[in-house]
C-alpha cells in the first residue's frame, strides 16, 4: 500500500500589526484594494495559491534545504484547484479589538470526498505587530486561525503565510489588511442647533474621529410621539443641514449617520432631543458696564409675530418698546445698557391681551465689574465657632461663595491684598446654588475673612465687592443661664445670672421682668445695661412672684445681644407661714340635666402687702362632709375653686400656704339644704347718683348671725359675651353688727341686692331688695328737653312781637294810597288766609296763624284785566282768562296758588300785554284797615323776559334789588306796563321758566309768606318811608310786609331745598304799586 | 435557657409583624395632606419671592409634556409614578430654596411607596424617562423659569391630590 504523506506548511512570517499607518490616498482605496484581498462585508478576504516541488515521503526524511515553491494570490472569484490554495479571511472580533485571521485549504474542504485516506496538512501562521511587537504565530493541519490584539486603535497589519508539504515550503507574498476597513464608521457626535438671526434652524455635527473619510451623511427626525415616521434628509459633503420645517412646541428627536467611503453606514447618532420655542441669540453675553447690547429673539412658533414681541427685564420689569427692533415677522432684538455690574436676564414673550405668554428659555447679560451683595454676618463662639453670612442678589443668579482665611488683621489686609493669590480660595460647604445664605464652620474667630461671591456660569468675572469680617466682630453670644431670682420681703427683686463662658470678653447683660399675674398682657420691664450678672430691682410690693430673662452682648465693640435666656419664676421668700386663710364666697349652680350642683368658690385675694415675711403663694381648699370624709386641694392663687356638691352638709375651710406651712386662722362656709332660719326683718336699699346706701333690721327673737354676706350682679359685665355668673357676681361681706352699709361704685339702679345672714352652721334665708333708680340720663335729658322747650317758648314771643313790629311798620296804611280810596276791602280773619301756604311755612303758621293780623279782600271783577282798566282806576283782580276768583277761595284751597303761578306761567304770548290787579287789605286788628292794592302784570312777555334773566343774578344776594327797577316804573305812571307789578313768584324763583314749570305743581307756589313791597330803596327808616308815603300819596303808593327776620334763619336750607321741593332762598312777594290814574 | 431559646424568636417575630402591619390608611391620609398642604404653601413663599411679573404666563399647560401637568389621579401607582417625575425634576434645581421642597417631596413619595409595598401594588417604572433627562438638560440652565413652572405644576397636583386622597386606598 502506498501511503503518501503530504506535509503542508503554511507559515505567517510576519504578520505586522502598524497603529493607524493609513496615508491620505487610502480614502481613495477601492473594496478590492486590501493588497492581495478585498474589503466585504467587514472582512478582508485573499485567495492564495502555491505551486510546491514534488514531494518526499516520510520515509525519505526531510532534507536540510528544503525545495522552495512559489505563491500567488489570485482572484478569489477563479480559485485554481490545481495547485494547493487557501482561503484566508480576517475579520474583527469581540469589541472589535481583536483581529482574527483564518487560513484554510481548499483540500481540507475536498478531501472527505476524493481521497479515501485524507492527506495531512500542516499549517503554520505567524502573526506579528512590529509596533507593539505583537505577534501571533499559529499553525494546523489545513486550516489555521490567529488573533491578535489591536487594543481597540485601528491599525494595518502585515500578513505573511509560508506553506510548507513533504518538505516544500513556499512563502506568500506580503499582505496587508486595515483593520480601520474591518469595522462601520462612527456615528458622527455632538449634534446640536443653532439658530440664526434670521430665524434659520442650522443642525451640525462632528466626526467621531478626526480622520474621518466620511462624506455623506443621513440625519432624521422625527416627532417623540411618532417615533415611525422618520423625516430623512441626504447631506454631501458637509457636516451641517438647515431643517426649516420644524413646528414649534413639538419635542423632536433627532440622529445622523455617515457612509464611509467603502459605502459602510454608521450607526445612527445618539438621539438628539429638543423642542423649539424662542431662541435667543446670544444666549450668553458678557459685557461692561454701561456697553449696549442687542439679543436677538426668534419665535419658532409662527403664530407668533415678532411685532407683537414683549421683552422682560428680570421678568419683573417691560423694556420700553422704543429699544425693540422688529428684523423680520419671526425675530425680534432689542438693545439695552446694562449700567450695574452682575447678572441680568432678558425674555422675550409675545402679547396675549393684557398677559404676556413666555416659554422657559432667557437670555442672560454678565455685566462684568463687581456687584455690592450687601452682606451680613453673624458668628457664634461655641465649641464649633460658625459664622452665618446672608447676602442679597438677583433671584435668577446662581453664586458660590468664596471666602479666604487670613492670619491678620483686617485692617492690615489691603495692603497685603494681592500677594496671596496663589492661597487657594474656600467654598461654602453647600455648594453653588441659589442661596442666600451661608453658614462656615470650624472658623478662628480672631481671623480675617475676605468673603465674596461669583456668579456661577459667569466665568468667575462677575464677583461680588468682597467683605472682609472678623468673626469676633460679630459674635452672637449665647445667652445667659443658671438664672436665679428671688422677691425679698424688703420689696426687692435679687437676680443672678451666669454668663457664657464664650467668648472669653468683656459682657454687658439686660435683664427683663414681669409679674406672673401680668402674664395675659406682657409688659416687660426691661432693665440695663448691666455690667454685673446680677441685679436687685426695687419693687412696689412684695410678695409678687416674677418671670424674669436676661440677654448678654460684647461690653465694648461691636456684636449682637443673644437670645433672651429662659425664662425664670422668681421665689417668694418667707419667714414664717401665713397666719389668715382668705374670705370667700360661693355661687350655687345646679345643673338642670344632670341633676348635679355645682359650687364655686368667689375667692379674695389675700392681701400680699399684708406680712412680707409671710407671703401667700397658694390655697388649701379643706372639705368637710356629713359623713366626716376631709379631703384638701392645693391650688395657686386662684380666684375661683368649683366643686360638686351633693347636697349634704357641707364645709370648706379655704387657707392661705406658703413653703413654710398653711394658715390658722381661716373661714369656714358651711353649706346645707336644711330650711333657712329666718332672721332679717327688714331689707332696703336707697340709692343717689353714685352711691347705694342699705340698711336692714333683725327679727329680735333670733340669734345673731356670725355675719352677714350682700351680693349683687355687675350689670357692667355682659352675660352674653361668655362672661360666667361667678364673673358677674360682685359680694361684701359685713360684720354682724352693723345694719346699714353704703356701697359707692358704678351701678346702673336696677340691681338685686341680696342680704345672706351666715350662721356658723350654715346660711339664713336671703333677703331681696331691687335699688330702683331712675335712669340719670334719662333725668338729664329731661331737664334738657324741658329747658329747650322753654327756651324755644320764649323765642317764639319774642320772634312774634318782632314780626308783628315789623309788619307794622312796614306795611302802610293802604287807605293813604289813592287807589284804594273809597274802596271796599272784605276783611280776612287770619293770614293764614292771606298766605294759604301753611303747609310749606313750617315756622310761620306759630308765629301768624294764631293770631289775626290781617285780613285781605278780594275785589271781583268780571271783566278781563286790561291796562284800560287800570287807568280807569278799576280795581283789577288777578284773573286767569275769564275766571276770576276771589283770594278768599283761592287761598281757601291749598291748591289755588299753584293755580296762581300756572295762570302766570302759563302765560303764553297770546296773553303777553294783559294784566291782573289784585287788590288786598292788609288789617291790624288795634287800626284801621290798611289797604293794599297790588298789581300785578301777569305774563308780560317783556317783564317776563327780563325778570327771568334777571333773577340768577339778583336773587338769593340780593332780593330787594329787583324793586330798583319798579320804582321808576312806579314814578313813570306814563307807562302802564312797566307799572305794572311782576308777578310774586316768578321774580323770585331761581328757576328759569321751564324749571318754574317743572316745580309748579311741586308746591313752590306755596311758599308764598314773604311779603314785601318797596317804594325806594331805603328801607331802613320807618319815618322816611312815611314820608315818603305822605309825598307821594297822591302819585303811587308802595305797601311793603317784610317778614324777612324769620327767614334769614332758613337762608342757607333753603339754597338746596329749591331743588327738593322745600322752602326756596326766595320767597315770593306780594307788591303793590300805584298806579296813577291818568 | 430554654426559655431564651425560645423567646427570641418570638420577639423576632413580633417585631416583623409590627414592621409589616401597614400605616391605617386615615394616618396616611393626614401626613400626606400635612405634607401637600406644607409643599404647596412652600412653593408659594418661594414663587412669590420670585418677584415675577404677574402678567407672564410661563408654559402653556400644553407645552413642556415632559412635566406633569394636568394629570389625572387614578391610585396609588399613578400618583408615585407622577410624584417620582417631579422629584426627579426637582433634582436640577440648583441647590438653596428649592432643596426644602424636595426634601418634603422625598418624604412624601416615601410614604406613598410604603404604602404600595404594604398592598402589593406593582411599582411603574415612569415613563419617557430618556426624554425627560433630555428636557431637563436642555432646560435646567434656566433654572428660575424652570422651576417656577415646574414648582407650580407640583402645587398643582398637590392640590388635586389633596381632593382625592380615597385614590390612596387603591393600586
Amino acid at each position: 500500500m502506498h501511503f503518501t504523506y503530504l506535509h503542508l506548511d503554511y507559515f505567517f512570517h510576519h504578520l505586522t500589526l502598524q497603529h493607524n499607518p493609513r496615508v491620505p490616498g487610502l480614502a481613495a482605496l477601492s473594496p478590492s484594494d486590501g493588497r492581495g484581498g478585498i474589503y466585504e462585508d467587514l472582512k478582508w478576504k485573499a485567495l492564495l495559491c502555491c505551486e510546491l516541488p514534488f514531494a518526499q515521503t516520510l520515509d525519505d526524511g526531510l532534507s536540510e534545504h528544503p525545495p522552495v515553491g512559489q505563491c500567488q494570490l489570485l482572484n478569489a472569484t477563479k480559485p485554481e484547484s490545481s495547485r494547493n490554495c487557501l482561503d484566508i479571511l480576517c475579520w474583527l472580533e469581540g469589541e472589535q479589538t481583536n483581529l482574527i485571521c483564518n487560513a484554510k485549504s481548499h483540500r481540507a474542504a475536498a478531501a472527505a470526498s476524493l481521497f479515501a485516506v485524507r492527506p495531512q496538512l500542516v499549517v503554520q501562521m505567524n502573526v506579528l505587530s512590529d509596533e507593539a511587537n505583537h505577534a501571533a504565530q499559529c499553525a494546523g493541519e489545513d486550516t489555521a486561525m490567529c488573533s491578535i490584539s489591536l487594543h481597540g486603535n485601528d491599525a494595518t497589519v502585515s500578513l505573511n503565510i509560508s506553506i510548507s508539504l513533504n518538505g516544500s515550503t513556499a512563502l506568500s507574498p506580503k499582505m496587508q489588511v486595515s483593520t480601520h476597513h474591518l469595522r462601520r464608521p462612527e456615528p458622527p457626535v455632538n449634534l446640536h442647533y443653532n439658530v440664526t438671526t434670521e430665524g434659520e434652524v442650522i443642525f451640525r455635527w462632528s466626526d467621531a474621529q478626526p480622520n474621518s473619510d466620511a462624506i455623506n451623511f443621513e440625519i432624521r427626525y422625527a416627532s417623540n410621539s411618532s417615533l415611525q415616521q422618520w423625516e430623512v434628509v441626504k447631506v454631501k459633503g458637509r457636516s451641517w443641514v438647515s431643517l426649516n420645517e420644524l413646528s414649534s412646541g413639538i419635542r423632536y428627536m433627532v440622529q445622523v449617520r455617515c457612509q464611509s467611503h467603502i459605502n459602510y453606514w454608521s450607526e445612527w447618532s445618539q438621539p438628539f432631543y429638543f423642542t423649539l420655542g424662542v431662541s435667543y441669540i446670544p444666549a450668553e453675553i458678557f459685557t461692561t458696564p454701561g456697553s449696549e447690547v442687542t439679543i436677538y429673539a426668534v419665535f419658532h412658533n409662527r403664530s407668533w409675530s415678532a411685532s407683537k414681541a414683549v421683552w422682560m427685564l428680570n421678568g419683573q420689569v417691560k423694556i420700553p418698546e422704543s429699544q425693540y427692533r422688529v428684523i423680520n415677522e419671526q425675530v425680534s432684538a432689542v438693545t439695552v445698557t446694562v449700567d450695574e455690574p452682575g447678572f441680568d436676564t432678558l425674555m422675550c414673550c409675545h402679547q396675549w391681551g393684557e398677559r404676556f405668554k413666555c416659554i422657559i428659555a432667557y437670555a442672560k447679560i454678565y455685566t462684568e465689574g463687581m456687584f455690592n451683595a450687601d452682606f451680613t454676618c453673624q458668628s457664634k463662639n461655641s465649641e464649633v465657632d460658625t459664622m452665618s453670612c446672608e447676602w442679597n442678589k438677583s433671584a435668577w443668579a446662581q453664586v458660590r461663595l468664596l471666602y479666604r482665611q487670613y492670619t491678620s488683621m483686617c485692617e492690615t489686609i489691603s495692603e497685603m491684598e494681592g500677594s496671596e493669590e496663589a492661597e487657594e480660595n474656600m467654598e461654602c460647604p453647600s455648594g453653588a446654588g441659589d442661596h442666600r445664605e451661608c453658614t462656615l464652620r470650624n472658623l478662628s474667630l480672631f481671623s480675617c475673612y475676605k468673603i465674596w461671591l461669583e456668579v456661577e456660569g459667569g466665568r468667575g468675572k462677575v464677583r461680588s465687592f468682597p467683605v472682609y469680617v472678623a468673626p469676633i466682630d460679630y459674635v452672637k453670644p449665647s445667652p445667659p443661664s443658671v438664672l436665679e431670682a428671688t422677691t425679698l420681703p424688703n420689696k426687692i427683686l435679687s437676680v443672678s445670672w451666669s454668663r457664657p463662658r464664650l467668648p472669653v470678653y468683656d459682657m454687658q447683660y439686660e435683664l427683663r421682668f414681669v409679674a406672673l399675674r401680668e402674664m395675659a398682657n406682657t409688659q416687660w420691664k426691661v432693665i440695663g445695661p448691666l455690667l454685673e450678672p446680677q441685679a436687685e430691682i426695687q419693687l412696689k410690693e412684695s410678695c409678687i412672684q416674677f418671670k424674669v430673662e436676661v440677654r448678654c452682648r460684647r461690653l465694648n465693640g461691636s456684636g449682637y445681644w443673644s437670645d433672651w435666656s429662659m425664662s425664670y419664676t422668681s421665689v417668694v421668700y418667707n419667714s414664717k407661714a401665713p397666719e389668715m386663710g382668705p374670705d370667700f364666697w360661693r355661687v350655687i349652680e345646679e345643673h338642670p340635666v344632670r341633676s348635679v350642683t355645682n359650687v364655686t368658690l368667689i375667692i379674695k385675694q389675700p392681701v400680699l402687702a399684708g406680712d412680707p415675711y409671710s407671703c401667700v403663694e397658694g390655697l388649701v381648699i379643706e372639705h368637710r362632709a356629713s359623713g366626716r370624709a376631709v379631703w384638701s386641694n392645693e391650688t395657686t392663687l386662684a380666684q375661683f375653686h368649683s366643686f360638686q356638691w351633693r347636697k349634704e352638709a357641707h364645709t370648706v375651710t379655704v387657707m392661705s400656704r406658703n413653703a413654710l406651712g398653711i394658715s390658722t386662722q381661716n373661714r369656714n362656709m358651711t353649706l346645707s339644704h336644711q330650711p333657712k332660719r329666718r332672721c332679717v326683718r327688714s331689707f332696703s336699699a336707697v340709692a343717689n347718683s353714685s352711691c347705694v346706701y342699705l340698711s336692714w333690721s333683725l327679727l329680735s327673737d333670733h340669734p345673731v348671725p356670725q355675719s352677714f354676706v350682700i351680693e349683687w350682679l355687675d350689670l357692667k359685665k355682659d352675660p352674653e359675651q361668655d362672661v360666667s355668673l361667678t364673673e358677674r357676681l360682685q359680694w361684701v361681706r359685713v360684720q354682724s353688727a352693723s345694719r346699714d352699709l353704703s356701697l359707692c361704685r358704678r351701678f346702673y339702679g336696677s340691681e338685686e341686692f341680696t342680704l345672706y345672714p351666715v350662721f356658723v352652721d350654715g346660711e339664713g334665708e336671703p333677703v331681696r331688695y331691687t335699688a330702683t333708680r331712675g335712669d340719670p340720663a334719662a333725668y338729664i335729658l329731661l331737664l334738657i328737653i324741658a329747658f329747650l322747650s322753654v327756651v324755644l317758648f320764649v323765642t317764639l314771643l319774642m320772634s312774634q312781637n318782632q314780626m308783628r313790629k315789623l309788619m307794622w311798620k312796614d306795611v302802610p296804611n293802604p287807605n293813604k294810597c289813592s287807589w284804594a280810596k273809597g274802596m271796599d276791602f272784605r276783611q280776612i280773619n287770619t293770614i293764614e288766609n292771606l298766605f294759604p301756604h301753611s303747609e310749606g311755612l313750617t315756622a310761620c303758621p306759630l308765629l301768624l296763624v294764631s293770631e289775626s293780623i290781617c285780613e285781605v279782600e278780594i275785589i271781583e271783577k268780571t271783566h278781563p284785566v286790561t291796562l284800560e282798566h287800570e287807568q280807569d282806576n278799576e280795581v283789577p283782580i288777578y284773573k286767569s282768562g275769564n275766571k276770576t276768583a276771589t283770594d278768599s277761595a283761592l287761598l281757601a284751597d291749598s291748591s289755588e296758588p299753584l293755580s296762581l303761578e300756572a295762570s302766570t306761567a302759563a302765560a303764553t304770548p297770546e296773553t303777553s300785554g294783559q294784566s291782573s290787579v289784585t287788590y288786598s287789605t292788609v288789617l291790624r286788628s288795634d287800626q284801621p284797615s290798611l289797604l293794599r292794592k297790588q298789581q300785578e302784570s301777569l305774563s308780560s312777555s317783556s317783564d317776563e323776559g327780563n325778570f327771568s334773566a334777571n333773577n340768577s343774578e339778583i336773587s338769593g344776594s340780593f332780593p330787594g334789588g329787583l324793586w330798583d327797577l319798579e320804582n321808576h316804573v312806579c314814578s313813570d305812571s306814563a307807562n302802564p306796563r312797566h307799572s305794572s307789578s311782576y308777578n310774586s313768584v316768578e321774580e323770585f324763583s331761581e328757576t328759569s321758566d321751564q324749571d318754574y314749570e317743572a316745580s309748579e305743581s311741586t308746591g313752590v307756589a306755596k311758599d308764598l309768606y314773604y311779603l314785601e313791597v318797596n317804594e325806594e330803596e331805603e328801607e331802613e327808616d320807618e319815618e322816611e318811608i312815611e314820608e315818603t308815603q305822605s309825598e307821594q300819596e297822591n302819585n303811587e303808593i308802595v305797601m311793603k310786609v317784610d317778614a324777612r327776620p324769620l327767614l334769614e334763619g332758613k337762608k342757607s336750607t333753603a339754597v338746596d331745598s329749591s331743588v327738593s321741593h322745600s322752602i326756596p332762598l326766595y320767597l315770593p312777594q306780594f307788591r303793590t304799586e300805584c298806579i296813577n290814574p291818568p | 435557657m430554654y426559655f431564651s431559646v425560645l423567646l427570641y424568636p418570638c420577639i423576632l417575630g413580633m417585631l416583623s409583624l409590627v414592621h409589616a402591619i401597614p400605616v391605617h390608611p386615615d394616618s396616611l391620609k393626614n401626613l400626606v395632606k400635612l405634607q401637600a398642604d406644607t409643599i404647596i404653601l412652600r412653593i408659594k413663599d418661594h414663587n412669590e419671592k420670585l418677584k415675577l411679573s404677574p402678567k407672564l404666563l410661563i408654559g402653556d399647560p400644553e407645552l413642556y409634556p415632559e412635566v406633569p401637568a394636568n394629570k389625572p389621579i387614578q391610585g396609588l401607582g399613578s400618583i408615585v409614578e407622577t410624584l417620582s417625575t417631579f422629584h426627579k425634576v426637582l433634582q436640577r434645581l440648583p441647590k438653596g430654596h428649592v432643596s426644602q421642597i424636595r426634601n418634603d417631596l422625598f418624604t412624601l413619595l416615601g410614604y406613598l411607596k410604603d404604602r404600595m409595598t404594604s398592598m402589593r401594588c406593582t411599582l411603574k417604572e415612569p415613563a419617557n424617562e430618556r426624554s425627560l433627562d433630555a428636557f431637563l438638560e436642555n432646560n435646567a440652565t434656566h433654572h428660575i423659569t424652570f422651576g417656577f413652572l415646574a414648582l407650580d405644576r407640583l402645587k398643582q397636583f398637590m392640590q388635586k391630590l389633596i381632593v382625592n386622597l380615597d385614590h390612596l386606598k387603591s393600586c
